[in-house]
């Protein structure tokens, strides 16, 4: 039986994996954040229990993500809070409060169908660990991806304008975390995933738009090809730091400040 | 004078005909039968479901089913049932 260690990866492809899971698992701290934020938001008593499951789901992956790089050197405790907002990872489409429930639901839902994609390219890697990840990420995204589906018709049922909007705004950014066409991906030229990130960003595409097909739902993406300007920073698949008030309110607290 | 927030029920939760009831189903396993767990009220089948499984977690269940209330066909004789919502 062929074992998988991280020693067999080159330096660089080591750096890409970090990076990749890093993203992922700070886009999901980010994530965890905002279901916590939009608890009170919620339209009926139930909504309130599913919206603190998801964010409790959501923090979990991204400690077991970090869980995951130590493996890679990398310190735990550092990962979770030691890092500085310019060091967090998650995408931009996470960095603006939502501005109405529509904006909520449509944010949550892309940065669901972003970060699930981004692992599903993991589940065929040669490490079982991350496949093992990848497969828990993806069970439980199913249910959050359904809370969204099951807004969505709500949405669709009443034409919904400010759905409509929201999404238009924001699906450029989704798309936009996959990078640029001329990005070299060395985790798919070294096999640790099986598909490349233009091709999830086009599953991306197919799957968004699939999702808004629906009668009377009139929407046009113009966001094909995302544009990039000069702060875009590869490695950590963002534009900028973290805004500061986001950062003061996703950051974990230092255990013994909280026990004092 | 501040304005009073409008509140579009058609819109945020959906037509109001369609807040429905469901009856929520669960097993640990193949070995048991499927137990009543509950029930749930959504405006729709994906709405219920997730709000079903976050809901009713007391256990790790390996299957999960809700049925709307107004699919229930009673056997027992009718008027005599106990009328405890309205589907």
């Amino acid at each position: 039986m062929n074992r998988f260690s991280e020693d067999s990866m080159s330096l660089e492809s080591r750096a890409a994996l970090v990076g990749n899971v890093l993203a992922v698992a700070d886009s999901k701290l980010v994530l965890g954040n905002w279901y916590l934020k939009g608890v009170h938001n919620g339209r009926a008593l139930p909504d309130f229990a599913a919206l603190l499951a998801m964010s409790a789901t959501s923090l979990g992956h991204t400690r077991a993500l970090y869980k995951y790089l130590i493996g890679f050197g990398e310190d735990y405790s550092y990962l979770e809070r030691g890092r500085g907002r310019g060091e967090i990872r998650s995408m931009n489409l996470l960095d603006a409060a939502p501005e109405s429930w529509e904006d909520f639901l449509t944010t949550i839902y892309l940065a669901e169908q972003s970060t699930w994609m981004m692992m599903s390219g993991f589940l065929n890697a040669p490490d079982p660990a991350l496949v093992g990840l990848a497969k828990k990420i993806g069970t439980e995204s199913y249910f959050h991806l359904k809370y969204a589906a099951g807004w969505r018709s709500i949405f669709f049922e009443g034409k919904n304008e400010t759905y409509r909007e929201a999404l238009s705004n924001k699906f450029p950014l989704a798309l936009q975390w996959f990078g640029t066409d001329s990005e070299h991906d060395v985790l798919l030229d070294q096999g640790m995933r099986n598909v490349g990130l233009v091709e999830l960003r086009k599953a991306l595409l197919r799957q968004v738009l699939t999702d808004h097909d629906a009668p009377g739902f009139e929407w046009v993406s113009a966001a094909e090809a995302p544009t990039f300007g000069n702060d875009w920073d590869v490695d950590k698949r963002r534009a900028g730091e973290l805004p500061e008030g986001l950062y003061e309110i996703v950051k974990f607290q230092d255990p013994a400040a909280v026990h004092d | 004078m501040k304005r009073r927030k409008e509140f579009d029920r058609g819109l945020e939760v959906g037509k109001g005909e369609r807040t429905v009831f469901y009856e929520v189903f669960a097993r640990r396993d193949s070995s048991e039968a499927l137990w009543h767990v509950g029930s749930i009220q959504a405006p729709n089948d994906d709405l219920a479901q997730v709000r079903a499984w976050y809901i009713y977690d007391q256990h790790e269940w390996k299957e999960m089913n809700v049925v709307p209330t107004s699919a229930i066909v009673p056997i027992t004789e009718a008027n005599k049932s106990i009328k405890i919502k309205v589907a």
